[in-house]
């Protein structure tokens, strides 16, 4: 198995070398900073096996979290923490291949707002569920320690990169390229074109699972209106569209980016922010439609021809 | 069981029902005829709510006019955004097959600059006032002016609209692009003018719709996102670019949601609509109303 550098070895070193620098700065703060990065990369690395790779652009992505940080909290006190959230995570992976089976036939544009709609169904189930139990937001209290998470957390991100640098160099990845491409070509192929698309499902619900278990464990209470938030669905698709979601690199550059832009703005100007996020969106869907990711290969395309053309 | 026989729960499934149906012709006129799918439909519906509000708290314009001013407001909108990001798109051969997926992201930058911009603005405090609040009795039934107005405006516009493309040559032009888009640049139908049309007319019923919404609900720059989703129920209910489908399905939302929060309650209201959302999506993507896919 070769890597090519830029592409797959890069945002593995990027994360690797930021998980162990970010703690020497000894400030709970980058902890803290770092905890929230790590787990956006892991989400929009979980999103991309889905969405980038197989084109089927998922707008409730949430979801998965949500049923992550609920089973979680479900489980408190029943179960070690920890377990709790693997079953989560679990939790999560089978909701995926359950709704799956119908959704996964549904394509394009009808595909995408059904996602949505399923996260916010999702999500309105759960507040009646709590509502008849006569629960409004739970405490959890006694959780682990931000260190604790912080290096869970910088391990799901790697175990999310890594999963996007494998997946494409598997039969699976190639196929669902090929289902990107042309799905009906694909099935004539031999693709199994329907396979393909619930195991990439389910892959990409288990770590949103336990990074939703995760933000739990962080803020120490429950409550489904944050934890089913769809701006967190469409903040992973704008990192993936930032960044680029054609390889592991571009979510890794997106979620950084729009991390450190949410760490300059959000606490004081959260509208500016959210403003700023549309404005990006935009322009990137119109004139760079392969993120950041893909700039980066333009210019060095245009470095390397360069030389060439003043030999001649 | 009385309530349910009651003529007052039917006329407000009536409104419910004309308001969804009005708001979603207007999204369906441009995903019909453009394939766009704008999911800032509903922050165009939060625009005319303020445009009712600031006007008649300023000075003080009936919501009957400030639904006029409105209207054009967000049309004007709607021209602008036509000419700035998407003629470009729409001419070009390779940014057309991606255009669905394209504009629901485009769409989805507009919708969050839209409601921070009026955050920032209008803060971000719900705002309520009180216009047309009399009652009007018809035989037992007893409703408020402008529930009554939004009624009779939205039933009257759906109507005059399906009948405009029934019989006049632009809403002629405007079936054919829906029913084939190449087909129709063929026989010579102006399709650059035809779409600014559809966009502005669809952005201009969703600001009217707006002001007549914001006189009986809350209005705030969050507000917008729930009548977005209505929307897109609605039109896959009745199947995309059908625009008559859209109406019938509209009344059908608005009975099922209303009987349905009666039968159950309030808080089941989200579940329900998700619910026959998720069902016709996955069970019928074509439409429940719609008789043939669209080419």
């Amino acid at each position: 198995m070769s890597l090519n550098f830029s592409r797959d070895a890069l945002p593995l070193l990027l994360v690797a070398v930021g998980a162990l620098c970010l703690p020497l700065l000894g400030n709970d703060y980058y902890l803290g900073v770092g905890f929230t990065l790590f787990g956006w990369v892991a989400l929009a690395q979980s999103w991309t096996l889905v969405s980038g790779l197989a084109g089927y652009i998922s707008l409730g992505h949430v979801v998965f979290a949500g049923i992550g940080g609920y089973l979680l909290v479900l489980t408190w006190g029943a179960v070690p923490i920890w377990l709790g959230a693997i079953v989560g995570a679990v939790g999560a992976g089978l909701f995926a291949l359950l709704v799956g089976l119908p959704v996964m036939r549904v394509r394009g544009p009808y595909f995408v707002i059904l996602t949505f709609g399923l996260a916010e169904f999702a999500k309105y189930v759960v507040i009646n569920i709590e509502s008849v139990l006569g629960k409004f937001s739970r405490l959890l209290l006694g959780g682990p320690a931000l260190q604790d998470l912080y290096w869970v957390m910088a391990a799901l991100a790697l175990v999310g990169t890594f999963s996007v640098v494998v997946v494409r160099r598997l039969r699976l990845g190639a196929g669902l390229i090929a289902i990107r491409e042309d799905e009906t070509a694909a099935g004539t192929l031999g693709v199994p074109t329907m396979r393909f698309k619930l195991i990439a499902f389910a892959l990409s619900a288990l770590l949103p699972g336990l990074v939703g278990a995760m933000f739990v464990l962080r803020t120490g209470y429950f409550e489904p209106l944050q934890a089913f938030d769809p701006i967190i669905s469409f903040t992973i698709v704008t990192m993936a569209i930032i960044g680029g979601s054609e390889d592991a690199r571009g979510p890794v550059l997106g979620a950084i980016f729009l991390v450190l832009l949410s760490e300059l703005l959000w606490s004081n100007f959260p509208q500016v922010y959210m403003v700023i996020l549309g404005v990006l969106l935009i322009g990137f869907v119109l004139f760079a439609p392969n993120g950041v990711s893909g700039l980066l290969d333009r210019l060095a395309s245009r470095s390397l021809q360069r030389p060439g053309v003043g030999l001649v | 069981m009385d309530i349910l026989l009651s003529g007052q729960l039917l006329i407000a499934a009536l409104i419910i029902g004309s308001i969804y149906g009005l708001v979603a012709l207007g999204l369906n006129l441009i995903y019909g005829t453009m394939r766009l799918l704008n999911i800032a439909y509903g922050d165009l519906v939060m625009i005319g709510g303020y445009v009712g509000y600031w006007l008649f708290t300023l000075a003080a314009i009936s919501p009957i006019i400030a639904m006029l001013v409105a209207g054009v407001l967000t049309g004007l909108l709607g021209a602008a955004l036509y000419f700035g990001l998407f003629r470009r798109q729409l001419s070009g051969r390779q940014s057309i097959e991606r255009i669905e997926a394209n504009s629901l992201l485009i769409f989805f930058g507009i919708s969050i600059i839209i409601q921070n911009v009026t955050a920032l603005a209008f803060s971000a405090t719900p705002r309520t006032y009180n216009a047309l609040d009399s009652l009007v009795q018809i035989g037992e039934i007893s409703i408020t002016q402008s529930r009554m107005a939004a009624l009779l405006v939205c039933l009257g516009l759906s109507i005059f609209i399906v009948f405009f493309l029934r019989l006049s040559p632009l809403g002629l032009s405007i079936r054919a692009l829906i029913q084939n888009r190449t087909a129709s640049q063929i026989v010579g139908i102006d399709v650059n003018r035809v779409q600014l049309f559809a966009f502005v007319t669809g952005f201009a019923l969703a600001g009217l719709a707006g002001a007549l919404i914001g006189v009986t609900e809350q209005i705030s720059p969050f507000m917008g996102f729930p009548f977005t989703i209505v929307a897109f129920v609605v039109i896959i209910l009745g199947g995309l670019g059908n625009l008559a489908g859209g109406l019938l399905a509209g009344m059908l939302l608005g009975i099922i949601e209303t009987y349905g929060v009666a039968l159950t309650s309030a808080n089941l209201r989200s579940i329900l609509i998700y619910g026959v959302f998720i069902l016709v999506l996955v069970l019928r993507p074509e439409g429940l109303l719609q008789k043939r896919r669209m080419t």
